[in-house]
């Protein structure tokens, strides 16, 4: 346990900070929205957007930091324990508290009869789920290959944003339909939802491994300055 | 003071203008919004077309990525001196903190603003090769002074002066979440600053030039007095509110950096 404690502090409070501070987004877009007079089903699509779309976007953008920032890494690299595993705690850590927040809000939702996404519990899970893991895949992926942070950290909020600027284009398109983040929020539990879901949580994979394969060799990410 | 400032300026411009990332980012995201930008776009606009509409059309969409990239750059700048400690090197200057700051902030704006006028040049040079009208050069020029600009010097000083508060990760978080809310989401969806004069996109600079309304310029939504008719009193109107709202970040720069230099 003080390992995962020393870990939580190594991640820094800025990345286990992020998913909260999204949440708390959510919930400030959906009072004001409710607050101007929106009818309730529209303040619980702000909800499910924000659990769809918010959550994942904080958890890749805490992936990039635990990744890139860094201080001690060249002691990281001379102990025996290996740098992938302790990685893989810190962002554990992160994408966790994510996970744990994302299943809290769905719970209530679904407690308060506000929740939009589809009716299975399991069901309910993927909503968050499969573009978080897609996202912070992509994430940890443009990180360890570019080692740098602007750049992993733009090539995340451009997709994110790209997706929710071309979203009507993106769902009714047959190829791209199936990697599109936001398919719940967007177009709802339709047709190829189950396939959109698992397509991304297998890219998710696919990017994580190939990420894994790349920090095989840890001293890659050994840079000078931040470029 | 004024050679002070000149100096910090010129110091933050090279150090910028030679960082990869601002190069490689820029380039990537003109030219992802270059192809995506389908058939409404101002690559598809009617031969004939006036300059001042073909570059306020291009401007426009180069605005809605490039501010991403420049906020995730300038999102450590501050943050950076104290990370690698030279922040109290800096301190030990005979130079104000007000001043360094007002230099850093300069020096970083012009910098990030090289490429966006460089990528909205080529995009002339383009329209030049079909359409041959010289004054989309000049119609460059205007559409990045009043359309890109203000809107940079917006994202700039909020990128520089809120990681010292909130942390460049967490500013990188919100900053994304911000850009699409307050810029891009229709305001009949929900509240937001999307078509107020408060919009860092360039909305009602750009409306003025297209001659009719852009985006969401004006739309009915939340603070409507923020809301008014696009035209050329409410372009200038909105340019001058994001100077002045950038100034007020920087107001507590000099503070935020001392007291990080002092703990």
């Amino acid at each position: 346990m003080s390992l995962w404690r020393y870990e939580a502090r190594r991640a820094g409070w800025p990345a286990c900070l992020a998913a909260p501070a999204s949440l708390l987004a959510t919930l400030a877009l959906a009072a004001g929205s409710a607050g101007f007079g929106a009818p309730p089903p529209s303040v619980h699509g702000v909800l499910l957007s924000g659990v769809e779309a918010l959550v994942p976007l904080a958890a890749a953008m805490a992936a990039v930091t635990v990744v890139s920032v860094d201080r001690c890494r060249e002691l990281q690299l001379a102990l025996p324990a290996r740098y992938p595993g302790t990685l893989a705690r810190r962002l554990g850590i992160v994408a966790g508290s994510g996970a744990a927040l994302a299943v809290l809000l769905t719970a209530v939702l679904r407690l308060t009869g506000s929740w939009t996404g589809p009716r299975s519990a399991l069901a309910s899970v993927l909503v968050w789920a499969s573009p978080l893991l897609g996202l912070t895949g992509l994430a940890l992926l443009v990180a360890v290959l570019g080692r740098s942070v602007v750049l992993a950290t733009t090539t995340v909020a451009v997709v994110w944003l790209c997706e929710q600027l071309f979203a009507p284009v993106l769902a009714a398109t047959a190829w791209s339909r199936p990697f599109f983040l936001f398919l719940t929020s967007r177009a709802g539990v339709a047709d190829g939802w189950g396939t959109n879901r698992a397509v991304l949580a297998a890219c998710g994979v696919l990017f994580i491994a190939t990420a894994l394969l790349l920090l095989r060799r840890p001293e890659r990410l050994l840079t000078e300055e931040e470029a | 003071m004024r050679s002070c400032l000149s100096a910090v300026c010129r110091y933050e411009f090279r150090m910028q203008i030679r960082k990869r990332s601002l190069w490689i980012s820029t380039i990537g995201l003109a030219a992802l919004i270059t192809v995506a930008q389908g058939d409404r776009g101002p690559r598809h606009l009617p031969a004939g077309t006036d300059a001042a509409v073909v570059m306020g059309s291009w401007a426009l969409l180069f605005s809605m990525l490039l501010p991403i990239g420049f906020g995730m750059v300038l999102a450590d700048r501050l943050v950076r001196d104290h990370r690698i400690g030279i922040a109290s090197l800096l301190a030990g200057l005979p130079a104000r903190t007000g001043a360094l700051v007002a230099g850093k902030y300069a020096g970083s704006v012009a910098a990030t603003a090289v490429p966006g006028l460089l990528v909205l040049c080529v995009a002339a040079a383009g329209e030049f090769v079909h359409r041959g009208d010289p004054a989309l050069f000049g119609w460059a020029f205007a559409a990045f002074a009043v359309v890109l600009l203000p809107g940079l010097a917006f994202v700039a000083a909020f990128a520089l002066v809120c990681p010292l508060v909130i942390s460049a990760p967490l500013f990188r978080v919100l900053f994304a979440g911000y850009w699409f809310w307050g810029n891009m989401l229709g305001p009949d969806y929900l509240p937001s600053l999307t078509g107020t004069l408060l919009t860092p996109i360039g909305d009602y600079p750009a409306s003025w030039l297209i001659g009719e309304r852009a985006l969401y310029a004006g739309e009915p939504g939340w603070l409507s007095f923020l809301r008014p008719e696009p035209g050329g009193g409410a372009a200038l109107l909105s340019v001058a509110l994001l100077i002045a709202l950038a100034a007020l970040p920087l107001a507590f720069a000099g503070p935020l950096t001392a007291r990080r230099t002092s703990s």
